[in-house]
């Protein structure tokens, strides 16, 4: 009797145990399905956008670099398109079968060019579109440790078809089923059985979605109970809506580098670059068939299992009858019709990444940029960054074949911007633009060397009624003594030039002239003219200062140069334009701000001495026509003992910055010519900016002057130029040698006549 | 040959008269802008905002397209959601910087978020542009006396 109930309360204890075992099972899974699905569902990373690219009717346009973000965009040339991602060039006519992105529906248009001009953008029916935008490229994310990706989907997006192509494979009877179903193990079983191969799996979606969202895949007796239970306790707690939307979100469907694409989302972006709405049943059916086996399928390494595969989902849909035969007949023999990956790794433009992630550091923590899906537009172009990265790569290998094996290891940086609006257009931190490691467009700092020059002789255009750009400046010796150390600055070709009118000692980049100039305004003006560019950096008062000394980082100094380059109106750099939600509304944006710090006039003056550069000076070589064109202009800069090269210049709407030198600060063979020049020259002849509309400036007046002692001059008269000046700063002063010459009316220009009388004349020399 | 100058004359002067006559003087009460009195309607920019904002809805761009999207953008400053109304606005300057009508926009929203400084300096670089009309450019400086 005793035994006996020692075994009762043995049986009973046990049970007891067991039940609470149990039960503390149940609660840990129960807690883990619902803390994972309830709140945020994923992990889903950031994203980052290249800017989209919007064609509109009577706006300029590079067919080249268009045709070049097309084959970007994995768009494949064809003569006459028919699928989306294809399109077609003649001489004057593009047309695009666009994949649709956001707001843009998916369709054949039609875009007239010429004249570097769109002319006319029309749809399908030939009615008129002025607006149309290509999908921007991923160019990265912010992933968290385990790399999973995805783009999440809600029912509005989920296609009626992709639905069904599931649930005719995946689980036949998911409405009817509690998480687990006997019947469709058994249904599997037997359609396998039938077809003599895999068609359908035994597991439910519930169950599946258990198993990839809290288990390993090992198969094991312990793994598949608490599947199991896991699958029962979500069809407790959620609808079957809820379950197969997560289930649509969830699924595994490639591995791209160390990415792992999840949900049909992302899927249809990574194998067919567009978003799940704009896909045909036999591109869905492709996906739904992966998930079988998302290696063995994969239609860019296995398309012949790939195709197979599909086609044996599309026999599931026609079998339900979801397709007609026809259908069938035609989806069959259908290509994959799979883009090329626009993920070159996990992020493309390194260095462009670094600069986002500054912004970005201001406003988000890194979790919610690892985990809330945002998507951050920057305004990255990929023609201008892809172009900045050949160029740089390109000029070193130019600049090693000419100088040897030393260039080596030369390292560079160089920055593209908007000059209106201040938008990062590209950045490139290294001679190896691919590599991640020390971005040297922002994190190194040098002496500028002359790129210091147009501050100091804007600080004195500032005082306009004091100089202009005929004002003799004195490039004879100087030696200033301070604290027992005598310092006489040099020029670069090591010979004094007496005097020389402002705008001369600028584009030739004199350095004793601009020393001179520095001291004569000062010390503080000069800074504060530093301060009204956008230079935060603090100011030391040393004359070497004038002449390059000044340390700044490519990026501090192309700031600089944005404000010079738009006329005097400062505008933060920004690599970001707006961040959105995952819904799509904008979470924060990074809005274009201007604030006027100089006026127009003397920048102007400065910009017209920044041309010479080009026309005579250190950046000689293009037509007139071209720099006029392009309203260029820009400045050379060389450090001491040629440590550093650099160059900045405008062209169009663009500015760019280039360094090259040496990381621990030898010295190289290069100028500022020879060097940085030469990566700025191959980046704006490859992408060729188109013309800029000047700036209407009622208050300049031109006038010709002479170029050795800045005074009146004419049109006929030798060594003239026609020189801006701000109303009523004018020369007022002909030397009577010139008189005859410049007495001449300009209306007589161009006459055969005149030309022969002036020849046997004589200009005055 | 006398008679038949005379019947030409006579038809040329009845035709010119009578397409003198047809003419009718422009309606500028479709514009409501009281040109006859320029200094008023100044003053009348300057003191009401809904009156100014008014008068810059009506200036359009150019170009077609960035007209589209400045009528998405109008819109926008209706519902007063500034942020899309600036998303927008900053769109059509990236197809275009040559368009006063942005740059009036932009200056008063700006002026509307109470950004004056960045209205009054919108409102200069949009004066710099060579194809910009008179009113435009009245308009403009309306925003230079912040």
């Amino acid at each position: 009797m005793k035994f006996k109930l020692s075994i009762s309360l043995f049986i009973g204890s046990f049970a007891v145990i067991i039940f609470i075992f149990s039960a503390a099972l149940i609660a840990i899974i129960d807690y883990r399905v619902t803390a994972k699905l309830d709140g945020v569902l994923w992990t889903v990373p950031a994203k980052l956008y290249s800017r989209p690219l919007e064609l509109a009717e009577n706006i300029e346009i590079n067919i080249d670099n268009l045709v070049r973000e097309l084959e970007m965009l994995s768009y494949i040339e064809v003569s006459n398109p028919e699928r989306s991602g294809q399109f077609s060039l003649s001489k004057d006519n593009l047309q695009i079968f666009l994949r649709g992105y956001k707001d843009q529906r998916s369709g054949i248009f039609n875009i007239s060019l010429g004249n570097q001009k769109i002319k006319r953008i029309t749809n399908q029916l030939g009615l008129s579109e002025d607006l149309i935008k290509l999908e921007p490229i991923v160019i990265g994310g912010m992933y968290p440790a385990h790399m999973e990706d995805r783009v999440l989907l809600d029912w509005p997006e989920v296609p009626q078809i992709l639905i069904e192509t599931i649930l005719a494979v995946e689980d036949q009877n998911f409405f009817n089923h509690y998480g687990i179903s006997l019947k469709s193990i058994s249904r599997a079983f037997l359609t396998n059985i039938k077809a003599g191969e895999v068609e359908q799996g035994g597991s439910t979606i519930t169950q599946q979605l258990a198993k990839s969202l809290f288990f390993t895949s090992e198969q094991t007796i312990k793994r598949k109970v608490m599947e199991a239970i896991a699958s029962l306790l979500i069809e407790f707690h959620y609808s079957k809506e809820e379950i197969l939307l997560a289930y649509i979100n969830d699924v595994f469907l490639a591995q791209s580098g160390r990415r792992a694409i999840h949900g049909f989302g992302l899927g249809a972006h990574h194998f067919f670059g567009t978003s799940i709405k704009n896909l045909d049943t036999d591109q869905i059916a492709l996906l739904v068939g992966m998930l079988k086996g998302p290696s063995l399928y994969n239609p860019r390494r296995n398309p012949k299992n790939a195709t197979k595969r599909r086609n044996l989902v599309l026999s599931v849909l026609k079998r339900n009858f979801n397709i007609s035969d026809a259908e069938y007949e035609n989806l069959t023999i259908k290509q994959l019709g799979i883009s090329a990956p626009n993920y070159r790794t996990e992020t493309k433009y390194p260095a462009f990444h670094d600069l986002v992630r500054l912004e970005l550091q201001e406003n988000f923590n890194e979790r919610d940029l690892r985990t809330k899906g945002l998507a951050i537009e920057t305004n990255v172009d990929p023609i201008l960054q892809d172009a900045l990265e050949v160029a740089i790569v390109k000029t070193k290998n130019q600049l090693i074949n000419k100088y040897g094996t030393k260039l080596n290891d030369l390292e560079g940086a160089a920055i593209a911007v908007d000059i209106s609006n201040g938008e990062v257009k590209a950045v490139v931190g290294s001679t190896r633009p691919s590599s991640y490691g020390f971005n040297r467009s922002i994190n190194a700092i040098r002496p500028i060397g002359s790129l210091v020059k147009p501050f100091i002789y804007l600080t004195a255009l500032d005082q306009y009624k004091d100089y202009n750009l005929t004002t003799i400046l004195d490039d004879s010796r100087l030696s200033l003594s301070s604290g027992g150390i005598i310092w006489e600055p040099d020029n670069f070709d090591k010979k004094f030039h007496g005097n020389i009118p402002l705008h001369v000692a600028l584009w030739q980049s004199y350095n004793i002239a601009s020393a001179r100039l520095g001291l004569e305004l000062g010390f503080r003006s000069v800074e504060t003219m530093f301060s009204k560019l956008g230079i935060k950096k603090q100011f030391q008062d040393y004359p070497s200062l004038f002449i390059g000394s000044f340390e700044l980082s490519p990026y501090q100094a192309i700031q600089a140069y944005q404000t010079i380059a738009a006329d005097g109106f400062y505008t933060p750099l920004r690599s970001i334009r707006e961040i959105k939600d995952i819904k799509g509304e904008i979470e924060f944006s990074y809005p274009y701000s201007i604030e006027q710090r100089i006026r127009p006039e003397p920048v102007a003056l400065l910009k017209f001495a920044m041309q010479q550069t080009f026309e005579r000076g250190t950046a000689r070589g293009y037509p007139s026509k071209t720099i006029e064109s392009w309203s260029a202009g820009g400045k050379t800069g060389t450090s001491d003992d040629q440590r550093d090269s650099w160059f900045v210049g405008f062209a169009g709407e663009t500015l760019v910055l280039v360094w090259l030198g040496f990381d621990d600060n030898r010295q190289t063979p290069l100028t500022g010519r020879t060097g940085a020049f030469q990566v700025w020259k191959n980046f704006i002849d490859d992408i060729n900016p188109v013309f800029k509309q000047k700036t209407s400036l009622p208050r300049i007046n031109y006038v010709w002057t002479d170029m050795n002692d800045g005074l009146l001059s004419g049109k006929r008269c030798k060594n003239s130029l026609l020189v801006p000046f701000i109303k009523g700063t004018e020369p007022n002063i002909t030397p009577t040698v010139r008189r005859k010459c410049s007495n001449r009316k300009e209306t007589s220009d161009g006459g055969f006549l005149e030309r022969l009388k002036e020849a046997f004349e004589g200009g005055q020399g | 040959m006398k008679f038949l100058r005379l019947y030409i004359t006579a038809v040329v002067s009845i035709f010119l008269f009578s397409c003198a006559s047809n003419q009718t003087t422009r309606d500028i009460s479709a514009y409501e802008v009281p040109v006859n009195d320029f200094s008023r309607t100044v003053e009348l920019l300057i003191a009401n905002e809904d009156f100014l904002e008014t008068e810059i809805m009506r200036i359009n761009a150019l170009n077609p397209s960035v007209q589209r999207i400045i009528l998405g953008a109008d819109e926008f400053l209706k519902d007063k959601n500034y942020v899309k109304v600036n998303s927008e606005l900053e769109r059509a300057l990236r197809l275009t910087k040559t368009e006063g009508a942005l740059y009036l926009r932009i200056a008063h929203l700006r002026y509307k978020q109470g950004l004056l400084r960045e209205s009054e300096s919108f409102a200069s670089r949009g004066l710099l542009l060579s194809n910009i009309s008179s009113w435009e450019r009245l308009l403009l400086n309306v925003y230079l006396k912040n």
